[in-house]
């Protein structure tokens, strides 16, 4: 008997077609929903350099803060939770912490907490939690949701102050934090930052010209065909398949059209759904008011190491850790949204 | 060099191992070179804040009973204990009796016997763990076959149950990172799932079981006092006897 190699490990992809004219489309609760943002990739046909607006929205994306070895009980402060966390959305995460390995936290704008634990400091912590979803034979992960916004976890009271005191002496939890706050900014984050040692951090802009890029039919093209198609476009890899490169055996699925010039832009860093938000909206603009102009391909990809993925849903690490989603736009406003996730997910909304 | 290279590769622990093949008599068993000593400053682990932990192994190949002697002074110094037994009735003895922590499976040539369930399902409920070797299978392409079918043969009777991946590296270019392990798993018959915990929680276990052998039941740690071997030297004349009463 041989192995059977013919299975690999699951992915999800959801596939969905609309228009933004449509009243019920979703897709700005989608985008909400994908709350940690790594990386926004562009591609725009028939465009040798960024437009200003493009370019003043892309260098607009909201500045972070990565705190250096921030212990976790911090983020129960009084003064915190009624500064920031109350007052709008903090969006928080460890940062150098593997998911399958090490101890990650998210703390998500709607004032919940997630720890992602290994057994070891699971059993240290001593507050009540769920094994993981994703465990195996053994219980190797253990989850602590923690809503702060509820009543039972208000300062003061019992279940608030068990946490706290699990987080501060039987656990020192320490990692280093990435966090952002909105709409605040750093003012509501001052008094955390003050004590521990920060940077603010601007995300990261590039971008690159691509001249004769050959391009699928956009709006036949089947859902994998064509995300393989915008990751090579975006890593730069050769769609030729000649026959005296071994490199790379992609190719861009028929029938096809030369694009004399495009640009590919991306940004990266702690990125806010509600400036990507904003992006979606100025590309729309820039479809409507460029002629030459017939789509623009958004991909908007989560972090692999994160204890969530879309909404509250667990993530995990199997051997990666994808969760994004694409968006490729029209002229007349329709648009096809792809969302994705690996072996250790829930389903996108 | 290869100590610099496996935290940079992503890997947060690893074992030095150390054969020892009892062809002669009276051969000794290698004793370990400090960690100190062979790495002067531990390096941090690729993407962590915290640096690689590097432990010593002792590999036992049997030939003989003989070969392994239970509870040995000379163990002592190694934090992993394996044995690579080379006939049927000695991995019996192995799964079912030796005090180990690690059986290995021959990787290099044929096996010369077929694995029976009994004496596996012995061993995963004593908590020892079949090991498979892949460095000599990047080296040699006859060699690739016997690690791949030897493997198969083992994942036919565990189940995937228990078993670890690791390299057997004797350079650092027969290191492989630990999701391309993962992958190689399932050339092996481990499911995706059981490729991960292969790298992962049963390598944690193992460890695990390593530290509870050299306890009394898990619970108790013994270790020899320094005051102690000081009062023993000073006593080593005659002991004190009762004078006998003169009457």
């Amino acid at each position: 008997m041989c192995a059977d190699l013919s299975r690999t490990p699951r992915n999800l992809l959801v596939c969905e077609r609309s228009s933004f004219l449509d009243e019920k489309n979703r897709l700005s609760f989608q985008v909400e929903q994908l709350r940690f943002n790594y990386k926004v990739s562009l591609l725009l046909p028939e465009c040798g350099s960024a437009p200003s607006h493009l370019e003043s929205t892309l260098n607009s994306f909201s500045r972070f803060y990565l705190v250096k070895k921030l212990p976790i009980y911090e983020l129960l402060d009084k003064d915190f939770l009624q500064n920031a966390v109350y007052q709008g959305s903090v969006y928080g995460l460890s940062f150098g912490t593997r998911i399958d390995e090490d101890n990650c936290v998210a703390l998500m704008p709607n004032g919940r907490l997630v720890l992602s634990l290994d057994k070891d400091s699971y059993e240290m912590l001593g507050f009540e939690g769920r094994p993981s979803r994703f465990n195996h034979r053994t219980c190797s992960r253990f989850v602590v949701p923690v809503d702060l916004k509820e009543r039972s976890m208000a300062p003061g009271s019992p279940g608030y102050r068990r946490l706290l005191r699990a987080l501060s002496s039987h656990l020192k939890l320490q990692t280093d934090f990435l966090i952002s706050h909105h709409p605040g900014g750093g003012a509501a984050l001052k008094a955390l930052l003050s004590r521990y040692d920060w940077s603010e951090r601007r995300p990261e802009v590039c971008s690159r010209r691509l001249s004769d890029l050959v391009c699928p039919d956009l709006r036949s093209c089947d859902p994998h065909s064509l995300l393989e198609w915008l990751g090579a476009a975006d890593a730069d890899v050769s769609c030729q398949n000649s026959s005296s490169s071994f490199l790379s055996t992609l190719t861009c699925p028929e029938p096809t059209t030369t694009l004399a010039a495009a640009l590919s832009a991306s940004v990266s860093g702690l990125l806010l759904p509600q400036d990507v938000q904003r992006l979606v909206e100025q590309l729309r603009c820039h479809l409507q008011q460029e002629q030459t102009a017939s789509w623009a391909s958004v991909t908007v990809h989560g972090f692999a190491d994160g204890p969530v993925s879309w909404g509250d849903e667990e993530h995990g690490v199997l051997t990666g850790g994808e969760n994004f989603y694409n968006l490729l736009m029209f002229h007349d406003h329709t648009y096809r949204l792809h969302l994705a996730t690996g072996p250790q997910d829930g389903c996108p909304p | 060099m290869l100590k610099m290279f496996a935290p940079a590769v992503g890997f947060s622990t690893v074992a030095i191992n150390y054969v020892f093949e009892p062809k002669a008599k009276k051969q000794e068993v290698p004793s370990p070179m400090p960690i100190t000593e062979l790495i002067g400053k531990l390096p941090m682990v690729q993407g962590h804040s915290c640096p690689i932990r590097v432990l010593n192994r002792l590999t036992v190949v049997m030939s003989e009973a003989s070969h392994f002697r239970p509870n040995a002074s000379e163990y002592r110094p190694f934090d992993l204990l394996a044995v690579q037994p080379t006939t049927e009735k000695l991995f019996h003895a192995a799964c079912m009796l030796c005090d180990v922590d690690i059986i290995c499976i021959l990787v290099t040539e044929r096996l010369p016997f077929f694995f029976k369930r009994a004496p596996i399902n012995g061993s995963i409920d004593r908590g020892v763990v079949f090991e498979v070797s892949y460095a000599s299978a990047l080296r040699d392409i006859t060699m690739r076959r016997y690690t791949i079918t030897n493997a198969v043969c083992l994942m036919e009777s565990c189940k995937g149950k228990n078993v670890i991946l690791s390299s057997a590296a004797e350079k650092a270019l027969e290191l492989r990172g630990p999701y391309d392990i993962v992958n190689l798993g399932l050339l092996f018959g481990l499911s995706d799932t059981d490729s991960k915990e292969a790298v992962t929680s049963t390598c944690r276990a193992v460890l695990l079981h390593a530290e509870a052998r050299k306890t009394a039941s898990g619970i108790v740690y013994t270790m020899k006092s320094q005051q102690e071997v000081l009062r023993d030297t000073a006593d080593s004349e005659a002991p004190a006897a009762k004078r006998p009463k003169s009457t």
